[in-house]
């Protein structure tokens, strides 16, 4: 490698687009992971004060999985301004409403509260479902690896596969499945 | 002493009331309103901004240090290597950086910084060594167990 290719690098302030799939993710823990990309936390040429941070599409958000009861005890806190004007929504109300919303207040919670952090997550895009739209997803180039692994449901697994699969013992005859 | 300007040289003798004050509004010249016009709110406002400039000097090179851990972090993400296994076995392998060079290399020249952690992970390997414990050394290999332990306790029955 010659001298001057040594340090050469190529699109180093280009903005990648990555992609995340937050199916049965929890979206506090991948939120950290999601404001590394959008910040430019990953790149050695990370600093606050420039413009180097990616753009970051989320699918699936619709399907989403919070720890233990968080559905039913997380709330999120809205006021009005005026007297009278709190309201205090559950997780799993905000979910039915709007499918994106829980995602969105981890990540811009996961931010520090600056002037930056409303244009940083306009590069944040999420989709409830799979379907993205097609001048979206032509940029993307990378994907984000996922914190935990989709677990895979016994009505998802073919009955072929679940047959074959080694038995430990066979039910008594005179056993009442419930 | 050298004075620049000739005024200063001509009637800094003496604690004229003048020039004292003029001397805090020079330091308060690029304030707005009354905070550079009114002698009594220009000097708070410039005691207060000395404070702050003496707390940042400390503070500009803690934010350095952060920054460049930040970047180090980064760039150690792209080569699969930890800030802390990278720092060890540069260390194992004596090469002496300090994480303004490194995060310098990391900016400016990403190949020397892949093979310094290529050069980290390599020598860490050699080393037998995992997340800082040396495996190849473990703790304690030179004691003996009877000295640790009671002799009665070990030959007590055990359930």
């Amino acid at each position: 490698m010659s001298a001057a290719k040594r340090v050469q690098q190529w699109a180093t302030f280009a903005r990648t687009w990555h992609i995340f799939d937050c199916k049965w993710q929890d979206p506090y823990e991948s939120a950290n992971v999601i404001k590394k990309y959008l910040m430019g936390l990953h790149k050695p040429i990370y600093h606050p004060m420039n413009d180097c941070g990616d753009v970051v599409v989320c699918i699936n958000s619709r399907e989403i999985a919070l720890r233990g009861d968080e559905w039913r005890k997380r709330a999120y806190f809205h006021h009005t301004g005026y007297p009278g004007g709190a309201t205090w929504t559950l997780a799993w109300e905000l979910h039915n409403k709007d499918p994106t919303m829980i995602i969105k207040k981890a990540v811009y919670r996961a931010m520090k509260g600056n002037l930056q952090r409303r244009h940083t997550m306009e590069r944040l895009l999420i989709y409830p479902g799979e379907t993205v739209p097609e001048d979206v997803l032509q940029n993307v180039t990378n994907q984000i690896r996922q914190t935990r692994l989709v677990p895979t449901r016994l009505d998802q697994i073919p009955e072929e596969v679940s047959k074959a699969y080694p038995k430990v013992m066979d039910y008594p005859e005179d056993y009442i499945l419930k | 002493m050298v004075f620049l300007t000739i005024a200063n040289w001509v009637r800094s003798r003496g604690p004229d009331e003048f020039w004292r004050k003029r001397r805090m509004f020079r330091l308060a010249a690029h304030y707005i309103g009354r905070r550079r016009n009114c002698y009594s709110v220009t000097v708070r406002n410039v005691h207060r901004a000395l404070v702050y400039a003496t707390k940042a000097r400390k503070l500009k090179k803690q934010d350095m240090i952060d920054l460049w851990s930040t970047r180090i972090t980064a760039a150690c993400e792209q080569h699969n290597i930890t800030p802390c296994t990278l720092k060890q076995g540069l260390d194992r392998a004596n090469i002496m950086l300090d994480r303004k060079s490194l995060s310098d290399l990391a900016c400016w020249e990403p190949r020397t910084f892949e093979c310094l952690a290529a050069v980290a992970k390599q020598k860490m390997e050699y080393d037998g060594a995992i997340d800082y414990t040396d495996k190849k050394y473990p703790t304690g290999v030179n004691l003996k167990l009877q000295d640790v332990m009671l002799e009665a306790w070990l030959k007590e029955k055990k359930q």
